[in-house]
């Protein structure tokens, strides 16, 4: 078949009986991707708001130490953590499914089986932890893609089961990875995960970050997955009569989403030099949080993966603020949902204002 | 008109509303008296539904002066707009499916004794309602156990429930049958007999001299003309719509029919349709009359790989269509232009050019890599074609007139440039305007050599456009009508089995 897209050479280049309309409105065209900047421009303004805040506390010596270069190295590297799992989790909320609320247990759990695997080594540890984790993303997406369940409701589930599972497993207890019987130069390599630093500043996870950051925002905007998994975001049942395999493009977005928690799960694994079922505990919603402040919409199909990588900096840089203020962890975790609320709801109303509800 | 005599129950003077680069309505003054059925017409886009939102209270930055009953009014809010006596029934229902009539009906004043529901009270209160709409219902029934007609009359009725001196009715009868017309038109008798006034907003021209005793014209967000119903003409309505004189409105053209393109064989999907068999040649427009129900759709489904037949054989330019998916239907060329836009046909959060081209995302990119700037000149193109407005691809579908979403499906399935392009129901809901270049677009593209099949319940469209007709009773087609054998008498009779056997 000889079908190129563009056109039919022989189409009728005008239609009877009708004239296009006089006066046309040029000032909307450029709106949609000015307005994109603004949103991710928008997103790091409050950044650097936060920022701001920070070294006022400081001046007005409230909190001490938060202009230090260590301290920003701290924000850097706890940004890093939030930012590899927030990148996997923009598809899923990009794919019109919320959320992904079993990567705390992904991230355990596949660093247990790193450290089990470990002992007979490093790649083949990594590896192994890679491809447990990945697993879980295609139960995920199979049963959210193929059988619709309920997102959030699903991943909870699992959550839930592969806590059962590390607990039943390992007998309730943490592992170590010195202490498990691995040859000291794949311990080394482990402990290097998240302590390698280039140039003695550049952490690991902070390249990995990046680099997903950059991929995402690429596979996110110019495939033919990312361009699908938006019309799929935003309008499934459009999608699906669109000849889009709507079912393999939620699995892939929880495979993404598995992946990358499973990379920030060694990542924290090795920082904690420990296997525990707590290790991700937290990092769902975490992800979530900044997945929405950077500009994604729980509707699905809006946002940039580039507005996620602000959200992360201000959850770190939040984080940070609170942890030197010396404000407990169930207060940082009281706050951080108030923010979410508040950032759902204006997004909600001003898409309402907009006009832009569904219509 | 039975009582123009007496006051204004509404009346709008030098209202206005803006939007973002647009004045959606533009000094428009409009009366209804008490008493009075007002219809309201316009082409989609031409600012009845603004209007009439601003009368809904959506919008609390509108200029001008609303008066109803005499007395001056804000309607700065939903509620406030309620409180002054307006009632909307919208073509989509407003009605929670799972709980009853009475709850529905009596929702947010359900009658108490003390703390608790008065149930006894409620059901009299919802008995009293649906008679009052000529429903004779169980109350206690819930929406989802009801017909759809019935739910459209319950939904009358809810609105009849505040009370309101002015009803504002959009489409009501788009999904309606014959029967259930009639019976909606003997309730806005009565309603009018009961001195409320009514403002009738209809794409069906017939509809409004049936029962209009007023017709308003609105175009481009200004009031052209308001005209009593016994002294104007369908033709100087359509006129006012568009602003220019209808030509004849089909004229046929040269038909140059070519070989079999698309050939289907005993094609069954139990339960919807049994043992259809065609033959449609290249560069010709097939017809597909029947009732709803007649598995039209169904079979539309079918052939475009969205449903799976159970038996039957569907070939293309003399070989089987491979493949059973959808996109593999797509990909050799089948398009399907499906009736239910908003949901199934557009993403409408989206741009303008993300839905022309998500049927072909994959012919578009080379290694999974997407390249927009190849669609571009395609949806440039179709934009100028089909003359979107506002052509600019970036907009978002949503915000576009129902014409103009009309307009973009179409795009969508051209850009796919099918051999057998499947219409279902292309132009309902379309103002005249639309439809006129939806209807050449169709034809220009037969004229290159595409197959189309045209499943319409617009018999003057099913006439004017097809080379042949096809007629479907109860999943069979049961004969078929060369076009000029067709007329819409015809076709309806052969559709409803007048005089037929079944």
């Amino acid at each position: 078949m000889s079908n190129t897209m563009p056109g039919r050479a022989d189409a009728p280049a005008a239609v009877a009986g009708t004239s296009t309309p006089a006066g046309i409105d040029t000032r909307a065209l450029r709106t949609r991707s000015f307005s994109s900047i603004v949103n991710t421009a928008g997103v790091y303004a409050i950044a650097v708001l936060f920022l701001a805040l920070g070294a006022l506390l400081q001046a007005t010596g409230a909190i001490s130490g938060f202009l230090s270069a260590q301290n920003m190295l701290n924000i850097v590297d706890a940004v890093a953590l939030v930012g590899i799992a927030a990148v996997g989790m923009a598809f899923v909320t990009y794919s019109g499914n919320f959320a992904d609320m079993s990567i705390p247990t992904t991230m355990g759990f596949t660093g247990y089986i790193c450290i089990e695997l470990l002992r007979y080594n490093f790649w083949l540890a990594i590896a192994g932890a890679i491809g447990v984790g990945l697993l879980i993303g295609l139960l995920n997406g199979f049963v959210v893609g193929k059988f619709k369940a309920n997102p959030i409701i699903w991943t909870l589930a699992v959550n839930y089961v592969t806590m059962g599972v590390i607990r039943l497993v390992w007998v309730n207890k943490q592992i170590y990875p010195d202490l498990v019987g691995s040859p000291p130069s794949a311990v080394a390599l482990f402990d290097a995960i998240y302590r390698l630093r280039f140039f003695n500043l550049i952490g690991l996870p902070l390249v990995i970050m990046v680099v997903l950051v950059v991929v995402g925002q690429f596979v996110l905007t110019r495939t033919s997955f990312g361009v699908k998994l938006k019309i799929t975001g935003s309008s499934p049942r459009a999608a699906k009569a669109s000849g889009i395999a709507v079912e393999r493009v939620v699995m892939l977005s929880f495979v993404l989403v598995a992946f990358t928690a499973t990379i920030g799960g060694l990542a924290i694994t090795s920082l904690s030099r420990v296997g525990a079922w707590y290790n991700g505990a937290g990092y769902d919603f975490k992800a979530v949080t900044a997945v929405v402040i950077g500009g994604m919409t729980l509707a699905g199909g809006r946002g940039t993966i580039l507005g996620v990588l602000g959200g992360s900096l201000i959850i770190g840089i939040l984080n940070n603020i609170m942890t030197l203020l010396g404000i407990g962890t169930f207060s940082q975790d009281m706050v951080r949902g108030a923010i979410f609320i508040a950032v759902v709801g204006i997004n909600a109303l001003s898409l309402r204002r907009l006009g832009r509800d569904d219509a | 008109m039975s009582d123009t005599s007496s006051r204004p129950a509404l009346e709008m003077k030098h209202v206005s509303k803006r939007f973002p680069g647009t004045v959606a309505v533009d000094d428009v003054s409009y009366e209804v008296m008490a008493g009075e059925v007002h219809a309201l017409v316009g082409e989609n886009g031409a600012g009845k539904s603004t209007l009439m939102k601003i009368l809904a209270g959506s919008f609390d930055d509108y200029t001008g002066e609303i008066a109803i009953g005499g007395r001056t009014a804000l309607l700065h809010s939903p509620t406030l707009a309620k409180r002054h006596g307006v009632g909307m029934i919208y073509q989509e229902l407003s009605l929670a499916r799972p709980i009853s009539i009475t709850e529905n009906l009596l929702a947010g004043r359900l009658p108490r004794r003390g703390l608790f529901l008065d149930k006894a009270r409620a059901r009299a209160q919802a008995g009293e309602l649906l008679s009052s709409v000529g429903l004779d219902l169980d109350p206690n029934l819930p929406i989802e156990d009801i017909s759809q007609h019935e739910a459209q009359l319950v939904e009358i009725a809810k609105v009849l429930g505040n009370n309101p001196s002015i009803l504002v009715m959009d489409e009501p009868t788009s999904a309606l049958s014959r029967e259930e017309v009639e019976r909606l038109f003997a309730i806005i008798g009565d309603l009018k007999s009961r001195g409320i006034a009514i403002v009738y907003i209809s794409h069906h021209l017939p509809e409004i001299f049936r029962i209009a005793d007023r017709v308003t014209v609105m175009r481009d967000g200004k009031k052209i003309a308001t005209r009593l119903i016994g002294e104007v003409t369908r033709e100087e309505i359509v006129q006012m719509m568009v602003g220019r004189s209808v030509k004849e409105f089909y004229q046929r053209r040269e038909r140059s029919v070519g070989d079999v393109r698309l050939s289907v064989r005993k094609l069954s999907r139990f339960g919807f349709f049994h043992d259809v068999s065609f033959d449609a040649k290249r560069g010709e427009i097939l017809g597909i009359c029947g009732l709803s129900g007649a598995g039209r759709t169904e079979l539309a489904r079918v052939l475009t790989g969205l449903d799976r037949a159970d038996e039957g054989t569907i070939e293309l330019d003399g070989a089987r269509v491979q493949g059973s998916t959808m996109a593999d239907f797509l990909n050799q060329g089948i398009s399907y232009l499906t009736e239910d836009r908003k949901v199934e046909g557009l993403a409408v959060r989206l741009a303008v050019d993300d839905n022309v081209m998500s049927a072909v995302i994959d012919r578009l990119s080379s290694g999974g890599v997407f390249s927009k700037a190849r669609g571009r000149p395609a949806v440039e193109r179709l934009i100028t074609e089909l003359s979107i407005y506002p052509p600019d691809p970036s907009r978002t579908v949503g915000n576009l007139s129902g014409g103009n979403q009309q307009k973009v499906l179409l795009a969508k399935w051209l850009a796919n440039e099918p051999r057998v392009l499947i219409l279902d129901e292309p132009t309902r809901g379309v103002d005249i305007g639309a439809k006129m270049i939806i209807h050449s677009s169709i034809e220009k593209l037969a004229a290159t050599g595409c197959t189309v099949l045209l499943i319409s319940s617009d018999l003057p469209e099913l006439v004017g456009l097809s080379d042949r007709v096809m007629i479907m009773r109860k999943g069979h087609f049961i004969r078929e009508m060369p076009y000029h054998e067709c007329s819409e008498e015809s076709l309806l009779l052969a559709a409803t089995g007048e005089g037929g056997a079944t």
